[in-house]
């Protein structure tokens, strides 16, 4: 077989068909330009770029943004001004966002929310108002751009918002002390009821994803079990992905979610979805679900591990053996792939030790083939 | 209604999740000249037992034992002005907060909530809280435990520098420090000097009980 290139073994695996090598990759968002990071390359790593498909515009919604203080502490405050009111967040930023990746600090770090949209029951149907003059329209140079850039070097996905329930949990109700449960508990119609009409404005987005040039279109949804439940997940995330999966599919697109949290709870509801890929899944100690055992559950699936920043921490010997375990589990490493990390920054030894393990791990792979690269590595 | 029967509705609602019968049993439970204690032991507390035994069958969610929480609360606003001072003895003070840098605060206030039905009373200080003010804390407040949460392996080290302040300040032989959040495993927690990692809020809530229940009690 001829030596595949980094986009096609990324792709292979994620047909669930068998790529000559295991794939492994960074995402550009976490990833340094230098020297470190071009020796991995060269050295068969992969770049993945996420990039949307579409553009976004609100009618009828004047948005001011202005820097105020709040007890003593310098934030960005984004007004929403409607004719049925306005509501407003505040956003605190670390240094360097804006100034490398995307909106992310020196240290990786995005923009956090001090103040949420939804702060009492009337801030619901101001957000309806937005959710329901809020429009889609297809702009697909930026993946164009990318994929010219990237050329046989990775992969570009399709990057989506969290779906809508997540939309409501983790950006515009928020989960600081609980607060979306207790909306959710409290105030059943008015979330519910924002959550169908997100839903009903997400359709021309999904069919502009299907359209696209990508070949992944991608939800980054950050599932955890802990704060998704299997009610929650079950109610509101699967119907949803079910009704993304069906304009993706149809243009033969593979359909991925974001799952970097701890899903053991979710594992027997995920293997139901119709999703092709569970992306940024990440093995303990940092989630709860060995991948082997995903693996094994998910016979239609295809993962994309997420490496867990919490080895990285102990350095490049347990980052070196944590690899070489995972590939064990893994025999024999169909249906994978592995990004460096889908959260943190990575250093340059910690890129080099995970790249050491996996560019000479041929598939498929055989327990005597991880001792000879063990034996390789000394 | 008998006072049998306030306190069931109590504790039911509590365990149903219902903010309506919970505040009306309350309400007229204290119309009718119900002890408050009992109201808060026999109906809510008791209520919130049965939620945590729940959690920790897998019945229940986190989401359920934050709810119940709520709802608890709530019905201690409607209680509380008829205490007048004669609230149980408690367990003690716990100093709490999420390290400096993080912003991950759902484990750190169930565990404050789950502290607070026990009987703690709990000095919550926040997320994104700097070592010194964490010291700071300590000295007003002399409690006997200080909890830590951290969730990401960026800030998980601020744990170890909270503990060589307290070492500094001579004040670690005087409080038991647990921590806890995703990427805190025992071996951290060993290796910076931690008494105990907590595996989960209700383990860690235990494990607080436990301290200021045994001889050793340092307060
Ligand atoms: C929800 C979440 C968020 C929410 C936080 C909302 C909030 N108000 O807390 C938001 C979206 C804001 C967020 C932001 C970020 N997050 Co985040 N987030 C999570 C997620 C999905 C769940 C965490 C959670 O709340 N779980 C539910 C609670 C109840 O669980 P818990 O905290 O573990 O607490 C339990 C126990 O641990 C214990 N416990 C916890 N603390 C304590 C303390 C004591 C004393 C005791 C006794 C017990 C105890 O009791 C609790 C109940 O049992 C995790 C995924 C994961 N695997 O954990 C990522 C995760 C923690 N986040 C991560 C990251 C990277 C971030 C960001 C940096 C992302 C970014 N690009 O900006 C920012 C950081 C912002 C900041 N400065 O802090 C990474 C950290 C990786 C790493 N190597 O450090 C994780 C692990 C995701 C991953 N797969 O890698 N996040």
């Amino acid at each position: 077989m001829t030596e595949m290139t980094r986009r096609e073994r990324i792709l292979a695996a994620s047909r669930g068909e068998r790529a000559d090598k295991l794939p492994f990759f960074h995402w550009w968002r976490h990833s340094q330009v230098g020297w470190a990071e071009r020796e991995c390359r060269n050295r068969g790593m992969g770049m993945a770029w996420a990039r949307p498909s579409y553009t976004v515009e609100l009618r009828d919604v004047d948005v001011v943004e202005q820097p105020v203080m709040v007890e003593g502490v310098k934030v960005l405050r984004r007004t929403y001004n409607t004719p049925v009111g306005a509501i407003y967040l505040d956003e605190k930023r670390e240094p360097g966002t804006g100034e490398w990746h995307g909106m992310r600090s020196w240290r990786d770090v995005s923009p956090w929310q001090t103040a949420r949209l939804v702060k009492q029951p009337e801030d619901y149907e101001v957000l309806k108002f937005i959710v329901e003059h809020t429009e889609y329209t297809a702009d697909y140079f930026p993946l164009e751009q990318a994929k010219d850039w990237l050329g046989e070097d990775g992969c570009v996905v399709d990057h989506h918002p969290h779906s809508p329930m997540q939309t409501l949990m983790i950006d515009w109700i928020g989960s600081e002390g609980g607060r979306f449960f207790i909306h959710h508990a409290k105030y059943p119609d008015l979330v519910e009821d924002l959550y169908r009409a997100i839903s009903k404005s997400r359709e021309p987005m999904y069919e502009i994803a299907a359209r696209s040039p990508a070949d992944v279109i991608w939800c980054g949804d950050n599932i955890d079990g802990v704060l998704v439940n299997p009610r929650l997940f079950e109610r509101y995330f699967m119907p949803e992905y079910e009704k993304m999966a069906k304009p993706i599919h149809g243009q033969g697109k593979l359909f991925a979610s974001h799952m970097d949290g701890r899903v053991n709870v979710l594992k027997d509801l995920i293997a139901q979805t119709p999703l092709d890929i569970i992306e940024g899944l990440h093995p303990p100690p940092m989630g709860d679900l060995p991948i082997g055992e995903a693996l094994s559950l998910w016979k239609d699936k295809v993962i994309w591990v997420g490496f867990p920043g919490s080895i990285y921490i102990l350095g490049p010997e347990a980052t070196k053996k944590h690899t070489l375990e995972l590939l064990r589990e893994v025999v024999p490493g169909d249906r994978l792939t592995i990004a460096m990390s889908t959260e943190n920054l990575v250093s340059n030894e910690n890129l080099r030790v995970v790249t050491s393990v996996l560019e000479n791990a041929d598939l498929p792979l055989t327990g005597e083939k991880i001792d000879r690269i063990e034996k390789s590595l000394g | 209604m008998t006072l049998e029967k306030y306190l069931a509705s109590l504790k039911e609602g509590i365990i149903n999740l219902d903010f309506g019968v919970v505040v009306k049993a309350a309400t007229e439970a204290m119309a009718a000249g119900v002890d408050p204690n009992a109201a808060i032991n026999e109906g809510m507390v008791a209520g919130m037992a049965v939620v945590g035994d729940k959690f920790e069958k897998g019945e229940y969610f986190l989401s359920e034992l934050v709810v119940a929480a709520e709802v608890m609360k709530e019905g201690m606003a409607v209680v509380k002005p008829y205490l007048k001072g004669s609230s149980a003895p408690g367990l003690g003070k716990v100093v709490m907060a999420t390290v400096e840098g993080d912003h991950h605060d759902l484990g750190k206030n169930i565990v404050t909530t789950l502290l607070r039905v026990q009987g703690f009373e709990v000095v919550d200080l926040g997320i994104d809280v700097p070592t010194d003010k964490i010291i700071g804390a300590v000295k007003e407040h002399q409690p006997a435990i200080v909890g830590m949460s951290a969730l990401l392996t960026l800030t998980m080290v601020k744990m170890g520098e909270v503990i060589e302040a307290l070492k500094s300040a001579s004040l670690r032989e005087k409080v038991k420090v647990i921590i806890g959040g995703t990427p805190v495993t025992t071996e951290f927690a060993d290796s910076i000097g931690a008494d105990h990692r907590a595996a989960n809020a209700l383990e860690g809530v235990k494990k607080c009980v436990a301290w200021v229940a045994s001889p050793e009690r340092r307060q």
